[in-house]
């Protein structure tokens, strides 16, 4: 048993939580970024309409080079969101991942950002982007990193439009754009 | 219960012990209540504290699942710092699955207690404190733990306070049952202790024609009714007895008066007959005198031995005569009372009876100084004729014997006088006082028969006894009191 006092405790968990979450290497911060897809599907809830029936899997689509390797199958493996499995389906064809839940656009496709926004906009995907401006372009989550950890913005105006109910937990953690 | 209790308060007054009833009941039944409720708090004030916490605990778990999905510490500090709401709450932790301290939420400007991390879910007192540990769940897997600790001391602090006021409330109720029952007794007691009041000054003075006013229509009423009732029962009993033992006075003194009338009359009756039989018999035996003297020489054998039978036989009714006037006499005397030494007396009539038969041998044995108080005149002819007749009945022993003393009987002082005479038969010991009743032949033994009759009589007349035993051949005693 120890007492403390209150300023010291918080340097400490200060310290402990900026060390245990500090991304070591770039397989680690894939390895974060792919629970927090995980993650993402727990705190949002996606229209009825977009799943054709009770038990059929949320889809989460990798567009572009996939930067996850074998990180995201890992998460993903057993899993359940809502009593719902998860599938993982990567093309370089966004027509290929339409009706995605999930649509992971990788950095790769920086360039054609604006064609892949425009497409995507009426659907019922949570688009999940990997370089800056995602969001403000009119994605829905945007990869940061704040604070030195990783962390994410959320366009809660491409979340309605989307059809898409974002948890006031995840938008808490969120930077709102 | 009651066979143990009430020989406690046997002696103690009604209005108390209805005082007391009433009290106990009372205080028994609110430390009853209040017992049930400090019993109800006591076990039911932590589970519901610790419920409270738990609500709290799961509201606020909710709200940090985020932070933990996506690794935020702070935003769940964030979270915690509600709890600030809730002033018990001194720690809070949030622990991750792997065991490690995620978030903390401390009191403000407090020390802190840090107990080590518990997997043990549910809720547990140690000490002073509510330990509570919950999972965190979401979406069906459990993500982490939260513990909260909250002191308790406001828990007690409420106890204490619901004691305070159970206490207040006691002594309170306490007092407005003293009071009320002190009041209300009066509706119960009060009639009882008239009553009793009224049925001992009723018993002391002896006065039955009180009545016990009546207050209600209960069963108090009823027996004061009954009581009621019983005092004219005895009331008029006691009038009626009154009123028997008057008439019955009234008779007494009319019948005496007319017993003294018939009997003053009789006795009149008895001596003038007596007295106006004594003229003929005079006149039967002095012409029967006079012929004795005059004619006896014209007279046969046969006519003298007439007239000396007549001349016995009048002699004999002129002494029945004077013995029946003496026995009125005696009845009729006025009777004086002094102290009178029965020794002397006894000795001056033996020594008569010895002057009248000079040849007899007597042994006298006289106690001395046999004193008695009584009218010397009637003692001294009672006194004669019983030794009279002692004389007269040992006349034919060799030595006649007499003895004259006193004795105790049944704690009562009598004389007697003892001889060694001829006796009688005790069958016959009813009639020896019966006026002219013999048990021997006059021829053998003179004498009329009257004298104790008038033994008899002198003795009642001093309120005495008399009474004889005898064995025939072997004497007689007579005993006597006055």
């Amino acid at each position: 048993m120890e007492v403390l006092m209150r300023g010291k405790i918080l340097i400490n968990i200060l310290i402990m939580v900026v060390f245990s979450t500090m991304p070591a290497d770039a397989a680690t911060e894939y390895d974060v970024k792919a629970a927090f897809l995980l993650n993402f599907a727990k705190f949002v809830d996606w229209p009825d309409s977009s799943f054709t029936g009770g038990d059929s899997p949320v889809v989460i689509g990798v567009l572009g080079d996939d930067p996850f390797g074998s990180a995201l199958d890992n998460t993903v493996r057993n899993e359940k969101v809502k009593g719902r499995k998860l599938v993982v389906k990567r093309s370089k064809q966004l027509n290929d991942l339409k009706g995605s839940h999930i649509l992971f656009v990788s950095s790769s496709e920086q360039s054609r950002l604006g064609a892949i926004l425009r497409e995507t906009s009426d659907w019922h995907t949570l688009t999940v982007g990997d370089v800056q401006g995602f969001a403000n372009r009119g994605g829905v989550i945007n990869f940061i990193i704040r604070d030195k950890k990783i962390g994410f913005e959320i366009n809660t105006a491409a979340a309605n439009r989307a059809g898409l109910k974002i948890s006031s937990q995840l938008l808490k953690l969120a930077k709102i754009i | 219960m009651r066979h143990i209790v009430a020989p406690m308060f046997a002696s103690v007054s009604i209005r108390w012990k209805l005082i007391l009833i009433a009290m106990a009941t009372s205080t028994l039944a609110l430390v009853l209540a209040c017992g049930a409720f400090l019993a109800y708090e006591i076990i039911m004030g932590p589970k519901e504290m610790a419920m409270r916490l738990e609500t709290l605990v799961k509201v606020v778990g909710f709200n940090t699942t985020a932070a933990i999905a996506f690794n935020d510490p702070s935003s769940a500090e964030q979270t915690l710092s509600a709890l600030k709401a809730s002033p018990n709450i001194y720690t809070a932790d949030i622990y991750t699955n792997d065991g490690k301290l995620f978030a903390r939420y401390s009191r403000p400007g407090d020390y802190v207690y840090l107990p080590k991390k518990s997997n043990k879910e549910g809720y547990r007192f140690v000490g002073n404190h509510l330990e509570l540990t919950r999972p965190i769940i979401l979406d069906n897997e459990k993500i982490g733990m939260i513990c909260v600790y909250s002191d308790v001391a406001d828990m007690y602090s409420k106890l204490k306070g619901y004691l305070a006021i159970a206490s207040v409330v006691l002594i309170a109720a306490s007092v407005v049952a003293f009071i009320l029952s002190s009041t209300l007794q009066r509706i119960i007691s009060e009639p009882i202790l008239h009553l009793s009041k009224t049925a001992m000054s009723i018993s002391v003075h002896k006065d039955y024609s009180v009545r016990v006013s009546k207050r209600g229509e209960d069963e108090v009423g009823e027996l004061i009714d009954s009581f009621n009732e019983m005092l004219e029962q005895i009331h008029e009993r006691d009038e009626t007895l009154n009123e028997l033992a008057r008439s019955l006075e009234r008779r007494v003194v009319e019948r005496t008066a007319q017993l003294e009338d018939t009997n003053r009359e009789l006795e009149a009756f008895t001596y003038s007959v007596s007295h106006d039989l004594r003229a003929p018999l005079r006149s039967i035996d002095g012409f029967s005198l006079a012929i004795q003297e005059d004619y006896t020489d014209k007279l046969d054998d046969a006519g003298k031995d007439y007239i000396d039978r007549v001349r016995a036989a009048t002699q004999r009714m002129a002494q029945l005569i004077d013995d029946l006037l003496r026995l009125s006499r005696i009845t009729r005397v006025e009777m004086r009372r002094e102290s009178v030494n029965l020794s002397e007396m006894a000795r001056e009539i033996i020594d008569e009876l010895k002057n009248s038969n000079p040849e007899r041998e007597a042994e006298i044995v006289i106690q001395p100084d046999v004193m008695a108080e009584g009218d010397p005149d009637l003692l001294k002819i009672a006194l004669g004729n019983v030794l009279g007749n002692a004389w007269k009945f040992t006349s034919k022993a060799s030595i006649g014997r007499i003895e004259l003393g006193t004795t105790d009987i049944d704690g009562e002082q009598a004389y007697f006088v003892r001889d060694n005479g001829i006796g009688f038969d005790m069958a016959y010991a009813g009639k020896l006082f019966t006026p002219f009743q013999r048990l021997h032949a006059e021829t053998e033994y003179p004498g009329t028969g009257i004298g104790l009759a008038i033994v008899k009589r002198i003795i009642a007349r001093h309120e005495g006894r008399i009474w004889a035993e005898g064995v025939v051949g072997q004497g007689a005693t007579f005993y006597f009191t006055l």
